[in-house]
């Protein structure tokens, strides 16, 4: 049923929906809606749900890796401050092996103190070995959340979802909210596993000496890569069921484009009027959204961009010494190819800066005068 | 695809982490300082975990193991242990004695069960002078342990002072009936109305084989004042009052001294209808009465005129004229003040009565206790063909119903060492300290009972618990309640404080730290990084093959109830 | 695409307003997409929440600068805050207000439309005089102010965005909704 409900409370309808069996978090801004609808429903029996109250962040990952090694479904959510403090928790889950889905915030972390959007907290877990997908609009949301239940526990890692603060996660939008029946056909019972037996008890997360810890890593890496197989034939059964597809990353107009924008989040929507408008004009703009950020899509990345003469990355988000983090991915991605696009690194919509229609066009318009991909970002909107 | 993660179900129990141990945890009872400072020498951290269990019944045979008289030690005991608790420097005391006036009142043995068995009759005799509180108690742990015991009372009721000197709106009479019926019941046979005297115990071999002598203070110290005939000593009031020969008298009394009995005979002189006046030679703080009753007798409308000493009591026409000296502070005496004349500034007060209660001493009869030698803390022996132990009042240095009641159960202790069958000889000191130091109750006065036949207390180790031995960490502080609520019913003999309820002991006992026992609260087993805290059936016990002596346990228990001790090299 | 902004303070429901209306228009067939002035909100401080409708999917996920039409909750913001700020020209700006001003010179270039929503919300037994819930009312004249969301719509809106007073909050709207004065376009040349 369409509904207008916001960002929020799509990832809340959708672990509903998912009969996620045990919750735990810590409340920060803006990740707040998500959890305080979570808990609703497990008060009002909307859920029949354990949602465990913890006095952390690192302690709302360890009672979800707990929990789910005892062969539940789990969720957690939270946001910048809050992710940077599980970040140790977060090797525990993908080294476990455990089916966790979280949803992430984007928010910028501090100092300055800022509760606004940025995507440097996510990025900067990158390594951590767990997949990660990032969202341009409330159904994405949604949508995306149910299929990281199926995706984390066909391959056996934890899933991120990563949305917008307040772009996204504070937007009413119209959402079209499955009902119970259709999801349980798309997402059955939980069936773990990895997982612990009272019959046959072991313990897990033993040490792992060198004769055995690379394999376990190369096991980890295998697994990641098997991520691209299983996700498509996840979302064709999406597809199949609900009608809609995201993919791996969306490519808009690139087949002819002189310049693609590269970028992912809510800011990939709005840049879709921005290339349309341009289109118009006779500009021939095109447009990659990342939403597979991990494992990375490399040769869709490489076959989306093979034509264009300049790609202008757009980073809501800073490596600091080399610049924008998706450049850097994309640049990594296409260096073994034969054509090697020049890629342009724009860092723009820090800390919560907007990124408005206005900002893309000037973006575009600079990858269009350049000859050549400069080496650093060019930082966009910068007050004088 | 395969998943690889780490995970072992190879049991760790191949790694024998105990050979890494230099030093092994132990589960060790040690002394709480309230059992250290109880004159029975009490297990109260044990009793207050069993009522915190809502185990009345079995914190009630707790007590009964050190101490007959729990109904009566909650009303009357001065309770050191209060004083002496290490919860007093976390937030205040725990209320002992009102738990144990609590627990005390619900224990009903009236159908005779007794929770410990007595030993079989030994076919020894002892004959036991005075039934007061130190005489009853060495009878009753006497017929524990296996001794024939006879009491000889002087008055028509058996009780001593708890009868007769202790008003009934701090003791009333079926309390202590009920509590003399339990010793009764263990065979002791009690002879009232016989006097003896100091012969008796001269051939006392004849028909006994020992003598116990609790004849406590029976005779009044004189003010040695011009006059003194005229006034009333306080035994005779009180015995008179609880006798019911003295019911009612509307006039004015002065009552000259300040311990207990002053107070006791002025707050009865209140019951019967009098105003009352307290003259003390010291300042109001100096009274040796216990403080909480000082406050309720001013409370009742009692007056006390301080720093007056009397010198005269002289008749007045129908009244009386008492001629006081004040008296004022000059430097310390101990713990209370000095005082001296105050040049010779006098003044004189009218009564109708005047009362005599600077206190009481041992009768002519039997001083001889005084000078023999004491091998034990609270009793004396004078061995003649048999021995003879004295106790209670006579040779205590605080004169109080649970001194009493702890020098009775040392005496029971000493008759069994030196009666000994194949053992010690009569007369053998050396024995007697050594064995009762065995069973001495940390570096307190009292000896344990449960010590001294073999039980669980004869493990406790040397050494008190101190307030820096409790892990606070475990603890809440918590809000005082009120002990005991007061009736202040001034028109009868009422029992004034009502003791506490069900839920008020629970919460009370709740809050005792346990000091020095295991409460099996689980804190060990839950730090243990081997998990070789183990609980059974055989209780709880370290499995010293995992146990690698880091100690984490010893650190984490919250009420010192273990120790790390060294490995035998 | 419209975009309309709305101004109020923080505890007058000026979201709940921009909400209601968002699920009025989608019950009407529209797309709609709102959301606040994102940030740290205040009792009493001045707020801002923004409201898209579109017949098609919308994209543009930035921020509302240019709006085609401007309301006001509060009168007394008109006097603290830009609430004309890149409003577009010949856009309506409606304003909560006793009776329309008389120097309607401020508004120029606009289409002025006047409500008395605080009156009519207490009328209607909502908050109180001083401090009246006039989120339902400013919506129903809002309505008739764009004259292309079916009442019927709004009335369901209201109901299923708050769960107390639903009767006299839908009878505010409808009052409103025909009280709305709607002045129109103001000329400095004419």
């Amino acid at each position: 049923m369409k509904k207008v409900i916001e960002g929020s409370h799509g990832v809340s309808e959708a672990v509903r929906l998912a009969n996620v069996k045990v919750m735990s978090a810590y409340p920060i801004t803006p990740q707040t809606h998500i959890v305080e609808a979570l808990s609703e429903y497990c008060e009002e029996g909307l859920m029949d749900a354990k949602f465990i109250n913890v006095e952390s962040e690192h302690s709302a990952m360890a009672a979800v890796i707990g929990a789910s090694s005892g062969g539940v479904r789990t969720f957690t959510a939270t946001s910048s401050h809050g992710l940077a403090l599980m970040h140790e928790l977060l090797h525990w889950a993908s080294g476990a092996r455990l089916p966790i889905v979280m949803a992430e915030v984007n928010r910028a972390l501090g100092p300055g103190w800022n509760i606004w959007m940025d995507q440097t907290d996510s990025l900067a877990q990158r390594d951590t070995g767990w997949i990660q997908l990032y969202c341009e609009d409330g159904q994405e949301v949604l949508d995306t959340t149910l299929m990281a239940f199926r995706l984390a526990e066909t391959v056996n890692l934890p899933v991120m979802v990563v949305l917008d603060a307040f772009f996204l996660s504070h937007t009413f939008e119209v959402i079209d909210v499955p009902d119970q029946e259709t999801v349980n056909e798309f997402l059955p019972e939980f069936k773990p596993s990895v997982c612990l037996d009272q019959d046959n008890p072991f313990a897990m997360g033993q040490m792992a000496p060198p004769p055995f810890y690379m394999e376990m890593r190369h096991n980890i890496q295998q697994a990641m890569m098997s991520v691209h197989d299983a996700y498509e034939k996840i979302e064709d059964e999406f597809d199949n069921i609900f009608g809609n597809r995201y993919g791996k990353l969306d490519a808009m107009l690139c087949e002819d484009a002189d310049v693609v924008l590269v970028m992912a989040g809510t800011a990939a929507s709005t840049a879709r009027t921005v290339v349309s408008a341009l289109r118009k004009k006779g500009v021939k703009a095109g447009l990659v959204k990342i939403r597979m950020f991990r494992p990375f899509p490399v040769a869709e990345m490489r076959e989306a961009l093979k034509n264009a003469r300049m790609v202008a990355v757009v980073d809501r988000n800073c490596s600091f010494g080399v610049g924008g983090i998706f450049a850097q991915e994309i640049r990594a991605a296409l260096s073994g190819t034969e054509s090697r696009q020049k890629v342009a690194g724009f860092i723009t919509g820090l800390g919560g800066r907007d990124v408005t229609p206005e900002i893309l066009e000037e973006i575009y318009e600079a990858a269009q005068k350049m000859e050549d991909a400069p080496d650093e970002a060019i930082w966009v909107g910068l007050n004088n | 695809m395969e998943i690889m993660v780490s995970r072992s179900s190879i049991t760790t129990t191949g790694n024998n982490t105990g050979a890494w141990r230099f030093v092994r945890p132990v589960y060790e009872r040690h002394t709480a300082p309230c059992s250290a400072a109880c004159p029975a020498g009490e297990d109260i951290p044990r009793i207050e975990a069993l009522v915190s269990e809502k185990k009345f019944k079995e914190a009630g045979e707790v007590i009964l193991m050190e101490n007959p008289f729990p109904s009566v030690c909650g009303r009357v005991c001065f309770h050191p242990c209060e004083t002496a608790c290490n919860r007093a420097g976390f937030d205040d005391a725990v209320a002992v004695n009102s738990l144990e006036r609590f627990v005390g009142d619900l224990l009903d043995t009236s159908d005779g069960s007794l929770p410990f068995e007595a030993k079989e009759k030994n076919g020894k005799r002892i004959a036991i002078i005075g039934a007061g509180p130190g005489g009853l108690s060495a009878a009753y742990f006497l017929s524990r342990l296996g001794y024939s015991c006879e009491v000889f009372e002087s008055e028509e009721k058996p009780g001593g002072l708890l009868r007769w000197g202790i008003p009934a709106y701090r003791l009333p009479e079926q309390v202590l009936d009920r509590e003399i019926k339990r010793i009764e019941s263990l065979g002791v046979k009690i002879n009232c109305s016989t006097r003896l005297d100091s012969s008796f115990i001269e051939t006392a071999n004849e028909s006994f084989d020992g003598v116990f002598v609790g004849t406590g203070l029976g005779s009044p110290i004189m003010m040695n004042i011009p006059g003194e005939e005229l006034g009333i000593g306080w035994e005779v009031f009180l015995k008179e009052v609880k006798k019911g020969t003295q019911k009612e008298f509307k006039g004015k009394a002065v009552v000259i001294g300040g311990g207990n009995a002053a107070v006791d005979v002025a707050r009865t002189l209140v019951r019967l209808g009098a105003s009352v006046t307290i003259a003390y030679r010291r300042r109001i703080e100096d009274m040796p009465a216990f403080g909480s009753e000082i406050e309720i007798a001013i409370s009742e409308g009692v007056e006390i005129l301080e720093l007056v000493a009397p010198v005269a009591i002289v008749q007045n026409a129908e009244q009386l004229s008492i001629e006081l000296q004040s008296m004022k502070v000059e430097g310390q005496d101990g713990q209370r003040a000095k005082v001296v004349n105050d040049g010779d500034k006098k003044k004189s007060i009218v009564a109708d009565r005047v009362y005599s209660a600077i206190g009481a001493d041992v009768e002519d009869e039997w001083k001889g206790a005084k000078t023999v030698s004491r091998p034990g803390n609270r009793s004396a022996l004078y061995n003649e063909k048999i021995p003879v132990i004295y106790g209670g009042d006579l040779v205590n240095a605080d004169k109080s119903v649970t001194s009493a009641i702890g020098s009775g159960k040392e005496a029971a202790i000493m008759f069994d060492i030196l009666l000994a069958e194949g053992g010690s000889k009569a007369g053998d000191e050396e024995a007697v300290k050594k064995t009762t130091a065995a069973c001495q109750v940390g570096d307190g006065q009292s000896l344990s009972f449960e010590a001294y036949i073999g039980g669980e207390r004869r493990n406790v180790v040397e050494g008190v618990v101190k307030f820096e031995d409790i892990n606070l960490n475990y603890f809440e502080k918590t809000a005082l309640k009120d002990k005991n609520s007061m009736k202040a019913d001034l028109n009868g003999f009422d029992e004034v404080e009502s003791g506490i309820d069900e839920v008020s002991a629970i919460y009370e006992a709740v809050r005792c730290f346990n000091c020095g026992i295991c409460t099996d609260c689980g804190i060990c087993s839950l730090f243990c990084p081997e998990l070789s805290v183990l609980t059974g059936n055989e209780g709880r016990r370290i499995e010293l093959e995992y146990c690698k002596g880091c100690g984490i346990c010893v650190c984490e228990c919250p009420r010192a109830a273990m120790s790390l001790v060294k490995e035998a090299e | 695409m419209l975009e309309i902004r709305f101004h109020g303070r923080g505890g007058q429901g000026t979201v709940v307003a921009a909400t209601i209306l968002a699920k009025a228009y989608f019950r009407a067939g529209y797309f709609v997409q709102t959301f606040p002035l994102f940030g740290v909100e205040r009792r009493g401080a001045p707020v801002e929440a923004y409201l898209r409708i579109a017949q098609e999917k919308i994209l543009v996920r930035s921020g509302v600068y240019k709006p085609d039409h401007v309301a006001v909750q509060d009168p007394k913001l008109l006097e603290s805050v830009d609430i004309t700020k890149g409003l577009k020209e010949g856009g309506w700006l409606l304003v909560n207000l006793p009776k329309p001003p008389e120097d309607q010179k401020p508004y120029a270039g606009y289409r002025l439309a006047s409500i008395d929503a605080s009156g009519i919300a207490v009328n209607h037994g909502l908050g109180t005089r001083t401090q009246p819930i006039i989120n339902t009312a400013l919506v129903g004249a809002f309505a008739k102010m764009m004259g292309d969301l079916p009442f019927a719509d709004l009335e369901d809106a209201i109901l299923e965005e708050i769960p107390v007073k639903g009767e006299q909050n839908v009878a505010a709207a409808r009052e409103a909704f025909d009280a709305v004065d709607l002045i129109g376009s103001f000329s400095l040349i004419s």
